[in-house]
């Protein structure tokens, strides 16, 4: 049926065509129907009989390209150009003030575990005259526990703490100095007597422990510091040592005077002799200007 | 972390590392964590006869990295403002840099 239609309409508008190529303008006019017909039919002359004579037909039907369409239609290069131009830059506005965090870094809360390590880190400083920080580079388990035998042996612990811990702990304290000691992974060594002597000989054995500082009696030392006070001598020999210093001139009169009283005569006598010649010497060196 | 694995893979070329620094001074961290890196566990075991040695002093000296490889050429590493992981980067280049040579050459 569809098909009949469409050969019905072909046949239809060839005639027209057919008319309007012989120059028959008002008989396709009236053979034709509508406008529609009549354009369809124009265009189709135009194409097909190109070479006439006549007048073009200039009723070129634009079918042509739609304004909308269901693809991104190319602009034109002048119209792009435009808007490329005249495109809208937003103003730069700052960020609302709560959108990222704050660059300058506040102080952490004290946690109560840190708290509670801090009150920890306390008591070892008061009870414990040294200290010593030492850095661990790689300590097996075996390492640790043969160390901790070896100082366990003169009375030294082995202590650990976190170093955020410390720094808060240190900054609160007289003990502000000791501060840049804290970095990466250390270890305190702690004890009630300053055993630097064997603590040292434990460090030089065990190659993978770094002693950084001490802090003796609370007085910060160095490495030099520490390998000084343990080349001190003992109190009681430095005390001794003192005390002759200052009787060696007393002892030595004392001896003077427990000898026989007849030595001491001649020493007095002799003394007596060497000071005359020089009281001589100088009254004659007085008479003579 | 990756940078660790790859140095305990390639201390085969080094003979000696020795780093030496003050720890009162404030530029040290950085050398302290080359050390602590290179001298753990994993990058010891690679070569054991490697020697890590670390030199504390007070003199406020900067802190220096001095490696020795076995082919007796010599790194020294100014630490005082260089970062951890510019340091160690320039460690291992160097020292893969060593072992395709070696490779290399025990190839041939």
């Amino acid at each position: 049926m569809k098909f009949i239609k469409n050969l019905q309409i072909f046949q239809h508008l060839f005639k027209t065509v057919f008319l309007l190529s012989n120059g028959n303008e008002r008989n396709a006019c009236e053979h034709v129907t509508s406008c529609r017909e009549l354009k369809m039919a124009a265009t189709l002359c135009a194409k097909l009989l190109p070479k006439q004579g006549w007048l073009p037909l200039s009723v070129s039907v634009r079918h042509g390209s739609k304004a909308v369409t269901r693809h991104r239609r190319p602009q034109h290069i002048l119209k792009q150009k435009l808007l490329a131009v005249t495109e809208y830059i937003p103003p730069k506005r700052d960020a609302p003030p709560d959108a990222y965090p704050p660059k300058t870094k506040r102080e952490q809360e004290c946690t109560g575990l840190m708290l509670l390590i801090k009150e920890d880190l306390k008591k070892v400083f008061q009870d414990n005259k040294m200290i010593a920080v030492v850095q661990n580079n790689n300590s097996n388990a075996e390492d640790m526990l043969i160390l901790r035998h070896r100082l366990h042996k003169h009375g030294i612990t082995v202590k650990f703490f976190p170093n955020q811990v410390m720094r808060l702990f240190l900054s609160d304290s007289i003990y502000g100095s000791m501060a840049p000691l804290f970095i990466g992974p250390t270890v305190l060594f702690v004890s009630k007597e300053p055993k630097v002597r064997e603590m040292l000989s434990t460090l030089r054995v065990s190659p993978h422990m770094t002693l950084l500082g001490a802090c003796i009696d609370n007085t910060l030392l160095s490495v030099q510091g520490v390998v000084g006070y343990s080349k001190l001598p003992s109190m009681t020999v430095v005390q001794g040592e003192l005390v002759s210093g200052l009787t060696m001139l007393t002892s030595h009169t004392v001896s003077v005077l427990q000898r026989h009283p007849g030595h001491l005569s001649a020493l007095l006598q002799q003394y007596i002799k060497q000071q005359s010649p020089e009281a001589a010497s100088e009254a004659k060196t007085e008479s003579a200007t | 972390m990756a940078a660790p694995r790859k140095a305990a893979v390639i201390l085969k070329t080094v003979k000696k590392i020795s780093v030496q620094f003050c720890p009162f001074e404030s530029n040290v961290r950085s050398t302290r964590e080359f050390l602590a890196m290179v001298g753990s566990e994993k990058a010891r075991a690679t070569n054991m006869n490697c020697e890590v040695t670390s030199i504390v002093k007070h003199d406020k000296s900067e802190p220096v990295v001095d490696v020795t490889y076995v082919d007796g050429e010599r790194l020294l590493m100014k630490g005082a403002k260089l970062t951890s992981t510019e340091m160690l980067s320039a460690f291992q280049s160097r020292c893969t840099a060593k072992d395709t040579q070696t490779i290399a050459g025990g190839k041939k």
